[in-house]
């Protein structure tokens, strides 16, 4: 009865949506205070009800129902606790499922932290939201409903696929989706700030949170999901420029640029529209690499050909939510008025460019995983646009907004000093330039994009840290009073600065790929093999024997000179059951770099295949990502931000007046 | 600065990015597309060596030889026309006799692929898409086929 | 019972939803929060103000941010906040009404017509543990496959749980049920036929290239089995060598022992082939010999085709039975096969251009 409960529990969430979209912004336009606060309660009653139907499918998953279609079609009883529970969002309904209840948090945040907000603009924002659910909860119940039943049910489900059972894809979508549907309110306020036709900077302080949050999850996301497919592909590669990575990468830019644009319109009133635009645009992103992982957005009608309702219901939900909220801009937009000037030097500035090259690397992104979709649709003809192409567009682009990056950060707010600023980083351009000078003589004629990437790291880690320095420190000052300023900086400071180093370090991490070493070859027993600084020895191969798959490890010793810095144990497993085989790659952290070594089954007489790389500093890309999404974190919590309660505890005279 | 030529600059600027970023993205694209052929298309389009392509379609089964140092030939097939394949590398775990496989690569001389990326499917229900289709045009197509082991 | 669960949960979910109207009674003029635009400005003066104090702002630049803020201020102030319409309860009490009314009225229906309200959970622990005595064939199954995940290796259970595969008509279960049974067990010629028996049947009776080279593997370890001679004929006959098909089959007759029960099968088969009317069995032997390989194939296909009407299916299912079809000659069938595939699929383009293909490649015809 519990999987019943829950199937009945989203029903009427779909009508507590439905109220959540039409009373509040009837209220909105009657200016009743009552009916527009219909909004929060309806929101918190549909947050209740999917989590419910979430708790109905996660207990059917744990007790192994199998008269539940989706567990007998994704879960088995002898699969561990944890992958019955990852199980749940490891396939179509279920995720989902997961995708509607974090939409379903966010809209209850609003509703219980939005006080300070201007009722019609949380009355609009929340309805904009109830429909986004409304829409979301048709798709599951009419078209992947997790909670259809099977009669008789089955004595034993048909497992999860043995590559989903890793802790990596257990922690990596829903990640994933926090990152996508955190935008959903970002978009649900720009729409709202449409329909009322008025934006103002505690719009812009109260939306930033969200989309903080939004980011840091998404970055941790697109990180996790990177790391999880060097290790268990086998060949060392980290970004494939994949349909499936560019969707989740596109909402990440556009939701970049929102985050530093809402940092202008918060500061300076400016760039009120262009703020709007990129709200809309990160979330429809987000609504694209939420269909495009699951399905493929042009190939949906396709690839769904047994059931043609889900793909056209797919580009429904796309077509009205992307053209509905465009149309509203190109409406709306005008009607908001304009914000303050800047000086083309300035902060502002900066973020201008930064906004620019953000979008536009996103937009070679978007031509180049559309591009080839719309031309076989087109023309028949299929085509693959490949790693070179983003590297040479997007790549570039990314590269540039990195390099004038630490200029930005320095440059003052309305009007700034270009010159002095130069000056005070004069410390890391030098840096940068050396790096990149001794990164192009040691790769010696060989391409120097390693070596300029080297050094525009270098120049963001140390620029990074300069501006700390600088804005805690004058000379003469003593240095416990510096640090008593350093830890007086606001930590939206602190926050842009990690933010800023994280990429430094990310970048850093790229350029070493370039200065590693690969080697193909087939080990002998006790011969040592050289890769990069290194050398490699297979000592033995032997069997074991995992729960539900036997593995042949090669045991080999990493040698620098002659001292033994690791062993490592790549293996080729063998699922019985699936008939499947994975490998799984050796890898020995040494410093920020890392050996790894992917093996093919043994030859007969005991000699094994193998691919091996040095690859130099290649955890400082994940270490990178963390650190950025640890900076968002940490702009987070800085107490001004704080859901505008801090308005109300610092002013607090005034807005308790205002109440 | 006026607000009338503030907003030159930064309309001058903005064009100037996208600009140079289409163009880019223009050479970029004429370099770096590859397009997807099955063994019969390559055969029939007569691709000049030296084309970068993508090839899709069963491989033919018994055709495997491994040699030293990791080398790999193999022929690619979709019932109606072969295609050779040379290779030098780890091949993909799911890389089997009689199952789908996307090789690409240069055209090394006609009917004669050398590969660079060796793509297997991905799981047992899974074969890349665009062999299916391939396949489908040649009516070799069967699920049974597929994925019996 | 559980009627009584829905209406409650129901009764909730509206009154929650209707909360604010319910409790607001008479209706009160809050003070709109919308004047939190001069409060935030207000509150980034004193934010100034601090960071002039800590010295984390030059006095300069505290000055002109302090002046930008204060006219903002200033601006925000001056913008009289919009009167507020007076509230009416007639809208609250019709919004009140609509939610109440409408939450049971759509999910009702609506659940009525997705869920399956009387049917009860059934969680694993309480179901009754499989075992192989249970006359349920589907529970024994489900038995020897968990013993299977626990022991992959167990080559006897893969052997033993093959045969009930091919029974349930789970073809490629039974597949790979053999394929694991021949790795543990080693090569057994009739095994390995059977291996190949079940990848025909899981290729809606083509026998493939992979069952092809099975049979032959078999043949070279047990010279002269006749189902894999059998098979090897039919795939002659596919590949549409006849000669070599009618030469196969003639030769597998003639080394059969007279009291062989799959004769009778191979001869209507090779009559088949030749054109002649199927030879005038004897009524009792072909009663007592069930035309065991041809049955099977045709029960396979008869009941995908059953299965295909009642159900539906994929492209690839539809041409499995046509193929199939085609493969026993049955011409009309696989026409009519091909005209309902194309009814059934219309809406998919590329469904239908495969089965014209298909279609083109069988020489049943063109479209339409």
């Amino acid at each position: 009865m519990i999987v019943e409960i829950g199937h009945f529990a989203l029903v009427l969430a779909l009508c507590a949506a439905l109220a959540q979209t039409i009373v509040p912004s009837l209220g909105a336009r009657l200016g009743d205070p009552v009916l527009m606060g219909v909004g929060q309660s309806a929101a918190l009653t549909q947050l209740a009800l999917v989590t419910i139907a979430f708790a109905a499918l996660v207990n059917a998953h744990l007790t192994s129902d199998f008269s539940v279609l989706n567990v007998a079609e994704n879960s088995h009883s002898a699969v561990p606790t944890i992958y019955k529970i990852s199980g749940i969002w490891g396939n179509h309904e279920g995720s989902m499922l997961l995708w509607l209840l974090i939409l379903a948090i966010f809209g209850g945040l609003v509703a219980l932290f939005g006080r300070s907000l201007p009722r019609a603009l949380r009355a609009n924002a929340l309805a904009v939201q109830g429909l986004i659910g409304v829409a979301f909860l048709l798709f599951i119940l009419l078209t992947s409903n997790p909670f259809e039943r099977l009669d008789p049910a089955p004595f034993e489900g048909r497992d999860l696929n043995p590559v989903l059972q890793d802790p990596g894809l257990a922690v990596h979508p829903p990640m994933l989706y926090l990152g996508y549907v955190g935008f959903s309110i970002v978009y649900s306020f720009a729409a709202a700030a449409l329909i009322e036709g008025r934006i103002d900077a505690a719009w812009a302080r109260f939306v930033r949170p969200f989309a903080l949050v939004a980011w840091s999850l998404l970055t941790l996301g697109i990180a996790a999901g990177s790391f999880w497919a060097y290790y268990t592909l086998g060949w060392g590669g980290f970004w494939f420029w994949d349909p499936v990575e560019n969707a989740s990468l596109m909402p990440w830019l556009a939701g970049t640029a929102f985050v530093h644009s809402v940092a202008v319109m918060e500061k300076r009133d400016a760039l009120k529209v262009w703020t709007i635009f990129l709200a809309i645009l990160a979330f429809s992103f987000s609504l694209l690499g939420t269909f495009l992982v699951r399905s493929g957005v042009l190939t949906s009608v396709h690839a769904f050909a047994n059931d043609p309702r889900r793909g056209v219901f797919i580009l429904a939900i796309l077509a009205f939510f992307i053209l509905g909220s465009f149309a509203l801009f190109a409406w709306r937009a005008p009607v908001l008025k304009q914000g303050g000037l800047f000086a083309p030097v300035s902060r502002e500035g900066a973020l201008v460019l930064n906004n620019l090259l953000l979008t536009t690397a996103c937009a070679t992104v978007f031509f180049g995983t559309l591009y080839p979709l719309a031309l076989e649709e087109l023309t028949g003809e299929k085509i693959t646009v490949g790693a070179p192409f983003f590297n040479a567009t997007c790549g570039l682009l990314l590269l540039a907004a990195a390099s004038v990056m630490p200029i930005g950060f320095s440059l003052a707010w309305k009007r700034g000093d270009l010159l002095g600023v130069i000056q005070r980083l004069t410390a890391a351009i030098a840096a940068g330039a050396v790096a990149a000078g001794a990164g192009a003589a040691w790769l010696r004629g060989g391409s120097i994009v390693a070596a300029i990437m080297a050094g525009v790291a270098i120049f963001v880690i140390v620029g990074s840290l300069i501006e700390v320095v600088v804005r805690a420190w004058r000379p003469g000052l003593a240095p416990g009073l510096a640090l008593r300023r350093a830890f007086g900086l606001p930590l939206s400071f602190w926050g842009a600065a990690l933010a800023h180093f994280g990429v430094g370090l990310t970048l850093l991490g790229l350029a070493g790929v370039g200065f590693g070493a690969e080697t193909i070859t087939t080990l002998h027993k006790g011969a040592p093999v050289e890769v990069g600084p290194y050398s490699v020895t297979l000592d033995s191969i032997g069997d074991r024997v995992g729960p539900n798959y036997r593995e042949t490890v090669a045991a080999m010793t990493v040698r620098s000179g002659a001292t033994v810095v690791a062993m490592i144990e790549p293996a080729r497993r063998q699922f019985a059951a699936r008939q499947m085989a994975t490998t799984q790659a050796g890898l020995a952290t040494i410093h920020f770099g890392q050996i790894y070594v992917s093996i093919a089954d043994p030859t007969p007489d005991g000699d094994v295949p193998a691919r091996l790389y040095w690859k130099p500093l290649v955890t400082l890309i994940w270490f990178g990502g963390a650190t950025m999404a640890l900076g968002g974190a940490l702009s987070l919590a800085d107490r001004r931000l704080r859901f505008g309660v801090a308005a109300r505890a610092r002013a607090g005279a005034v807005v308790a007046a205002a109440e | 600065m006026t607000r009338r030529s503030r907003r030159l600059v930064l309309i001058a600027v903005a064009l100037a990015v996208i600009g140079a970023a289409g163009g880019i993205a223009l050479y970029a694209l004429r370099d770096n597309i590859v397009f997807f052929y099955s063994p019969s298309e390559v055969a029939e389009k007569a691709v000049e060596p030296g084309a970068r392509l993508r090839v899709g379609g069963l491989v033919k089964a018994g055709s495997v030889v491994k040699s030293q140092d990791q080398n790999v030939a193999f022929v690619v097939t979709d019932g109606a026309h072969d295609l050779k394949v040379a290779y030098q590398g780890l091949l993909p775990d799911l890389f089997r006799e009689g199952q789908g496989v996307v090789a690409e690569g240069v055209l090394a001389a006609p009917g004669e692929l050398r590969a660079e990326t060796i793509l297997a499917k991905h799981d047992e229900r899974y074969m890349p898409r665009e062999v299916v289709d391939a396949l489908k045009k040649q009516g070799r197509w069967q699920e049974g086929e597929a994925s019996a082991k | 019972m559980f009627w009584f669960i829905m209406a409650g949960m129901a009764a909730f979910a509206a009154l929650a939803a209707i909360w604010p109207v319910l409790r607001s009674s008479p209706p009160s003029r809050d003070a709109d929060p919308a004047t939190s635009e001069p409060a935030f400005y207000t509150a980034q003066l004193d934010e100034i103000q601090r960071d002039v104090e800590r010295g984390l702002l030059p006095q300069g630049e505290a000055a002109s941010a302090r002046a930008e803020a204060a006219r903002r201020l200033i601006s925000a102030r001056s913008e009289a906040p919009k009167p507020a319409l007076p509230p009416r309860a007639r809208w609250r009490l019709a919004a009140a009404a609509l939610i109440a009314v409408g939450v049971p009225v759509v999910a009702l229906p609506l659940y009525a017509y997705l869920g399956r309200p009387q049917m009860p959970d059934e969680p694993l622990a309480s179901r009754p543990p499989p075992s192989l005595a249970s006359s349920n064939i589907e529970a024994a199954v489900a038995g020897v496959e968990a013993h299977l995940i626990a022991k992959p290796d167990d080559g006897k259970g893969w052997a033993v749980i093959a045969p009930v595969y091919m029974r349930l008509e789970r073809y490629e279960d039974a597949a790979r049920a053999y394929s694991e049974a021949l790795r543990l067990l080693g090569e057994d010629g009739a095994r390995r036929a059977a291996y190949g028996e079940a990848l025909v049947a899981a290729a809606g009776g083509v026998v493939t290239d992979k069952a092809r080279e099975a049979f032959m593997k078999a043949l070279a370890d047990e010279p002269g089995l006749p189902q894999a001679r059998f098979y090897l004929a039919l795939a002659a006959e596919q590949d549409g060598e006849k000669d070599d098909a009618i030469r196969d089959y003639e030769s597998l007759i003639a080394d059969a022992s007279p009291d062989a029960r799959w004769v009778d099968a191979v001869k209507k088969r090779l009559a088949s082939l030749k054109g002649e009317p199927p030879p005038q069995a004897d009524p009792e032997a072909s009663a007592a010999a069930p035309e065991a390989q041809q049955a099977m194939i045709e029960g396979m296909v008869s009941r995908l085709a059953n299965r295909l009407a009642s159900n539906g299916g994929s492209v690839d299912e539809w041409e499995r039975l046509i193929r199939a079809y085609t493969v026993l000659h049955e011409a009309d069938k696989a026409k009519a096969a091909l005209a309902d595939a194309r009814k059934a699929l219309a809406p998919d383009q590329n469904a239908v251009a495969s089965l014209d293909a298909l279609a083109h490649d069988l020489g049943l015809g063109d479209a339409n």
